[in-house]
């Protein structure tokens, strides 16, 4: 298996990187535009403040032109590493996006770890003994927990904390300290709760292991005395484990704006949040590159984890 | 032959609970049957008689939440014998109401351990099984090869990963499969029909079990491709001189392996004996035999389908077996001298002739009796 998988991954390597590419040329080319269109003179925010009447000429004091000519010209730039600077910080785009992207990648990835930590129990319990009193209270408590919305549980959380306990979690990011108090795993706990990522986690899984369990080969290995558990791994397990990671990153990066919203936590998202209130474009554009290299990723790992469990998949 | 059978089922009945309709689908129904040392027993029938069920029961592997299994599964190996079905029958409770069944009580997590306690060593190990559709009967994520060192590991003495692997190596020699070396790292998906089908049989043969059960082996796979895996359990049965449980719906090949048959319908034995008296030209066929042997030609066209139901007539239902003959509402054979008894009583499998028996009241009444013929059989087997 090791060494047979290796050619479909170089294979999906630069099949992917291609997507990406263009992917990446598509997205961007698409909001450059919605940017363009926005309602309001989207410059006249910073208008007052500097001089020029488009974003390149605030920037660079680049000749203004068609659309077209400036999204060009941005390009030309992202292509040499250039990803501009922030029009309301100044700061350069491309550092910004990595060290928010950093602290969102965190949060994203502790509270997909934490969903699957309550939904992989839930679902495996249930696919095995079918919706006893237990398996239904759990399955109901799940689908009550992701319809809750995160906004509205973050601050029930905050609230708490700070009448029950007198702590402030908003204080984030105030002391370096606190990095790794408690604080931090507020946030993860509210997204991954909230998300609306648990119970559907926990239906697919469930729906996925069941029906590996009345497959064929599953009997088989009954009936040549190997556990059940092992030989339905794969294909009731892991693949749909990553098949609904990779699905659900972008609902996750979604429910992150708001969550870092909630709790000041300083990543990507809030970042977005700020960029769009103050129009500033550059910030923008470098965030959309970012989530779609983000999505991508758990596309790719999950393709990876595909080939790996099942070399053929990929040349079917 | 070697009277102490190897196997030996009483009285089995498998009856699933259709909460519906408040009845028990009765797939297996009191079905007796044995297999001696080195013998092969075909079981044949049209689809849906309950061959699968029976064998499926034998290794405790019934899905479905089963009402009721009762009976006895005997095992006989050189350490002794044992009853798979022991201490079942303590975890049900049926409650009747009127003639119909109104619960069916319970404790599965029971059930399903003393099921398991009674097979452990014994599944997998004393019997293995050979399923149709080999391509999903094997699991289509691992190399057909380790699926089989696997076995080894699990059911004979080997331990080690490199003798477990060399004895899979063996075992896909022995089915015939050309350069195992290659085909050991073939996914299922990866080797033809015929392939697979070769690597499930060496897979089961990697226990050394006791009994073989093998549940359709050749039906899905093409009409040359069937006769080499047909030719291939032939020779195996004489190298490893294999007890069999042979399930098919195709009579022309339980005619090439077993040595003895019976045939099922509606979830009972219908006849049973040695195979010239019952399926050969002796004209001693109870009536549902003789019309399978009738249905050949058909069958030969059905056969790719895989599925059989060649006699006019629907198969039975058998959540309303009739009072009669199970046969009775398509039997061409019944006459006006045993009509009554064929439309109100259900015959008993009567011995005709050393170890010949016929479910059936033409042979169960005092008039001329043409068990001759088959005598003759016998003789000649
Ligand atoms: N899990 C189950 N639940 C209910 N009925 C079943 C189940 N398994 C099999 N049966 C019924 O038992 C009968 C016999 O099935 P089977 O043994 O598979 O027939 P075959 O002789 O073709 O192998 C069929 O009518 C089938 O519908
Ligand atoms: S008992 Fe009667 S109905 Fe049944 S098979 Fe014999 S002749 Fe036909
Ligand atoms: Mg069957």
């Amino acid at each position: 298996m090791q060494t047979s998988a290796l050619k479909p991954i170089a294979r999906l390597l630069t099949k992917e990187l291609l997507i990406a590419v263009l992917l990446l040329l598509g997205v961007s080319l698409v909001v450059f535009f919605i940017l363009y269109l926005a309602p309001g003179n989207p410059f006249a925010t910073l208008a007052g403040k500097r001089a020029g009447s488009n974003w390149h000429q605030i920037q660079d004091n680049e000749p203004s032109g068609a659309w077209y000519a400036q999204y060009l010209h941005w390009l030309g730039r992202v292509v040499q590493g250039d990803l501009g600077h922030s029009t309301r910080s100044g700061l350069p785009v491309f550092n910004e996006v990595i060290k928010t992207g950093l602290n969102t990648a965190f949060l994203t990835i502790g509270s997909i770890l934490l969903t699957l930590l309550l939904a992989v129990p839930i679902a495996v319990y249930t696919a095995r003994k079918g919706l006893t009193a237990i398996g239904w209270g759990l399955t109901a408590g799940s689908y009550i927990l992701a319809a809750l919305p995160s906004f509205w549980f973050g601050y029930i959380v905050i609230y708490i904390c700070i009448h029950q306990f007198g702590v402030f979690p908003l204080a984030f990011g105030a002391d370096a300290s606190q990095w790794r108090g408690i604080y931090f795993l507020l946030p993860v706990l509210v997204l991954g709760l909230c998300s609306g990522t648990l119970s559907e986690m926990v239906r697919y899984l469930r729906e996925e292991l069941s029906r590996v369990l009345t497959e064929d080969y599953i009997r088989t290995a009954r009936a040549k005395g190997a556990s059940i558990w092992k030989h339905a791994l794969r294909e009731g397990f892991v693949l749909p484990v990553t098949e609904m990671v990779a699905a659900k990153i972008p609902f996750v990066l979604g429910g992150a704006v708001v969550v870092e919203q909630v709790f000041n936590w300083p990543g990507m998202g809030r970042l977005a949040w700020q960029a769009a209130q103050d129009r500033d474009f550059p910030m923008i554009m470098g965030i959309t590159l970012m989530a779609a290299v983000f999505v991508r990723t758990g596309s790719l790992i999950k393709q990876v984890v595909h080939i790996c469990v099942n070399p053929r998949a990929s040349q079917e | 032959m070697n009277y102490l059978p190897i196997l030996k089922i009483e009285d089995l009945c498998t009856y699933f609970y259709s909460r519906s309709k408040q009845a028990f689908i009765r797939s297996v129904d009191h079905v007796g049957l044995q297999i001696a040392k080195g013998q092969t027993l075909g079981l044949v029938g049209e689809s849906g008689s309950g061959k699968s069920v029976t064998a499926l029961s034998i290794m405790g592997l019934v899905r479905g939440e089963p009402g009721v299994i009762s009976g006895s599964i005997e095992l006989n190996t050189p350490e002794g014998g044992i009853n798979l079905l022991q201490g079942l029958g303590l975890h049900v409770r049926i409650h009747r109401d009127n003639g119909r069944i109104m619960q069916v009580a319970k404790d599965a997590d029971a059930w399903e351990k003393t099921a398991d306690r009674n097979l452990r060593g014994i599944r997998g190990k004393q019997i293995a099984m050979i399923f149709q559709d080999p391509k999903n009967a094997m699991n289509p994520f691992v190399a057909v090869g380790r699926q089989i060192a696997e076995a080894v590991r699990l059911n004979t003495a080997v331990a080690g990963h490199r003798e477990a692997r060399a004895r899979a190596l063996h075992w896909l020699a022995q089915v015939r499969i050309d350069s195992p070396q290659l085909r050991y790292h073939n996914n299922p998906h990866g080797l033809s029909g015929g392939m697979c089908q070769r690597a499930m049989i060496a897979m089961a043969l990697a226990a050394e079990p006791v009994v073989l059960i093998a549940d359709e082996p050749t039906t899905g796979l093409d009409a040359t491709i069937q006769s080499h895996i047909v030719d291939l359990m032939g020779d195996l049965k004489d190298e490893l001189a294999l007890t069999t449980l042979l399930i098919s719906h195709d009579i022309d090949v339980i005619r090439s392996l077993a040595d003895t048959v019976a045939v099922m319908y509606g979830g009972t034995i219908m006849q049973q004996g040695p195979v010239q008296a019952v399926l050969g030209d002796t004209g001693t066929q109870h009536p549902y035999t003789a019309a399978l042997l009738d249905s050949i030609p058909d069958q030969r066209l059905i056969r790719s389908k895989g599925y059989l139901q060649a006699i006019r007539g629907d198969v039975l239902d058998t959540m309303n077996i009739p009072a009669g003959c199970r046969f009775y509402p398509r039997c061409n054979k019944v006459d006006d001298t045993i009509r009554a008894q064929c439309r109100d009583q259900e015959p008993a499998l009567i011995n005709i002739a050393g170890g010949h028996r016929v479910r059936c009241w033409r042979f169960a009444q005092a008039r001329p009796y043409s068990g001759r013929a088959a005598v003759h059989a016998m003789q000649r087997n």
